[in-house]
């Protein structure tokens, strides 16, 4: 049977380089994210990416914090209820990060714009406030006219903006379910992985559990990443701790603090990446890592009812880990 | 007659008050969220809330969420879709009635910043803030799309600004019809509601005024609190202390009592 399922090494090794645009998906701060990616990218040392997130998650508060990242484009860039996100804003108070701001509904346009392959994407929103008059890309020109340019509609002849699209290098996204054909469930908000899914040139997929592809055939409806766009799927379950991953973990609360706190200093973010990053050889260590007891009390949560339609599908994990190729975990 | 609350919990329910049963309501993470939903719990039952997620339908359990995108909301969604939807379908179009949004700095024409504290403004140049915030995120969608929003913002000098350093997120810009000129889909910010009282914008200028404070505040220490030259609307009024009904509607959503803190 052939199989797109890799090892998260070997997604990392075969798919990213330095200096790259890299984009992660869900890129929610609580929910969704392909945070096990990012780790990944630290361990192979990438580093000088442009990142690319809907809005900052755990992940790029690590990469940020790590100096990993040396531009990014965001909408929201804090961790909702978790505060401000202490390793992100250090790295831009700091001027080690560029920050570029639209809002949320912006960078899911623009990655729309990017998955039709439009030249522009109309902008009613975003025009007229400082996110159109300021660019950090180009800070030396004010009020900034490169950013959302001034466009008019043709129809009524008013002056609206245009969002640039974003076609980003790779998108790893965080997916639910997936088969080994690439083809995926997603429970909870999609956020903006359908169009980010679209938009990227290269997609890798990190799923929680894997599933046969007879669970696909019986809701094809829930599908809305087909493996037809993704070039590989990584087993990975807690794939977005500490974050929440709707049906299958609640967020850990502890960690979502502490790994934050760690993350405002120097000191506190080597430690992290140390305890956090370096610390593990496999997926099995990782796991580990997070502990026993806590991935039973994570997984005990309310939610995990979401899951009960698809439990008959899911491969075991030894049999999904059997299935990934391409070396070292 | 009440039994004692928060300046907060006073807050949400003075935010709460102003959404209305059946309208189609977006509420952000946090206070937001509690008055939403407390509108929900008490005099709104038919309000139609929805995060920017895409979640609908759902109340949170188990405690305020998170975040929009929340376990302990998505525990009883009806619905998950996406942001292009929920910002952009339902509130960038203008369907939505009202949003409610936070604020770091609100000024005078209730302009917000969420995204950075400078030493002084920005200059020519755009550099790096000596506090980063956490940008405009959905407030901005929110901003320019719903009918009218609400903002919700603790009473202290230092929020209450002239001119916020950086627009996240539109309110009156100039002033006057400057909002107009610019096209937005949406009205603009109807009312700041804050920890002292409430301020309503002038129909014609579109400057906030006073138009209320809260039984435990007073005019005086609203006009020193707030960093500009506030102007007092001739009705200014009390605002009637929180019901024992609404408390406790708003201690149900607020099970963890984080306005009492």
């Amino acid at each position: 049977m052939s199989t797109k399922v890799i090892t998260l090494a070997e997604a990392v090794r075969r798919y990213t380089w330095d200096g790259m645009q890299y984009a992660s998906g869900a890129a929610l701060p609580v929910g969704s994210d392909a945070i096990a990616f990012g780790r990944e990218l630290l361990r192979q040392k990438r580093r000088d990416l442009h990142a690319v997130f809907h809005a900052n998650t755990q992940q790029l508060n690590l990469l940020a914090a790590a100096g990993a990242v040396a531009r990014a484009e965001c909408g929201f860039s804090g961790l909702e209820g978790f505060g401000f996100a202490n390793g992100l804003r250090r790295a831009v108070e700091q001027g080690r990060l560029v920050l570029e701001d639209y809002s949320n509904l912006g960078m899911t346009l623009r990655l729309l714009g990017g998955a039709l392959n439009w030249p522009f994407v109309p902008a009613t929103v975003n025009i007229g406030s400082d996110l159109q008059d300021r660019r950090a890309f180009e800070p030396g020109i004010h009020p900034n006219r490169n950013k959302i340019p001034a466009v008019t509609d043709p129809f009524s002849g008013r002056q609206i903006g245009a969002f640039s699209p974003l076609r980003p290098d790779l998108a790893a996204i965080h997916v639910t379910l997936a088969d080994s054909d690439g083809n995926a469930i997603m429970l909870g908000t999609e956020w903006s992985r359908f169009e980010l899914s679209r938009a990227a040139k290269r997609v890798v997929l990190l799923a929680d559990a894997l599933v046969h592809t007879d669970c696909m055939r019986q809701y094809p409806n829930l599908v809305r990443i087909p493996g037809i766009i993704v070039e590989a799927v990584v087993y990975w379950p807690f794939a977005a701790w500490p974050q929440a991953s709707p049906g299958m973990y609640d967020v850990d609360e502890a960690h979502m603090q502490d790994m934050n706190r760690a993350l405002g200093s120097e000191e506190g973010a080597a430690a992290y990446v140390r305890d956090y990053v370096d610390s593990y050889a496999d997926l099995d260590g990782y796991l580990e890592r997070i502990g026993a007891g806590k991935r039973a009390e994570l997984s005990n949560g309310a939610t995990a009812f979401l899951l009960d339609p698809y439990r008959r599908w899911l491969l075991p994990h030894a049999e999904a880990q059997a299935l990934s190729t391409g070396g070292d975990a | 007659m009440s039994s004692a609350y928060s300046r907060q919990e006073m807050m949400a329910i003075a935010t709460g008050r102003e959404i209305r049963d059946g309208e189609l309501a977006i509420f952000g993470v946090g206070l937001s969220m509690l008055a939403g939903y407390f509108a929900q719990a008490c005099h709104a039952p038919g309000v139609r809330a929805m995060t920017e997620g895409g979640v609908y339908g759902a109340t949170p359990v188990g405690g305020l969420p998170w975040g929009i995108e929340c376990n302990r909301l998505a525990v009883n969604a009806v619905s998950f879709t996406s942001a292009l939807d929920a910002l952009g379908c339902l509130v960038a179009s203008g369907r939505c009635d009202v949003g409610i949004i936070g604020a770091a700095q609100v000024d005078r024409f209730g302009n917000v910043n969420t995204t950075g504290i400078w030493d002084g403004p920005i200059g020519e140049s755009y550099r790096p803030p000596k506090t980063r915030l956490t940008g405009a995120g959905g407030a901005n969608d929110i901003a320019c799309g719903a009918k009218r929003y609400l903002i919700m913002v603790s009473h202290e000098p230092k929020r209450f600004v002239d001119r916020v350093t950086y627009i996240s997120s539109p309110g009156y810009l100039d002033g006057g019809d400057a909002r107009e000129r610019v096209g937005f889909v949406g009205g603009g910010p109807s009312a700041i509601i804050t920890t002292l009282g409430i301020l309503r914008p002038d129909p014609q200028s579109r400057e906030f005024q006073l138009d209320a404070y809260f039984p435990f505040s007073g005019v005086d220490e609203i006009l020193a609190n707030t960093g500009w030259n506030l102007q007092v609307s001739a009705g200014v009024r009390v605002v009637p202390e929180p019901t024992l009904q609404e408390l406790a509607a708003l201690r149900r959503v607020d099970q963890k009592g984080m306005l009492r803190r």
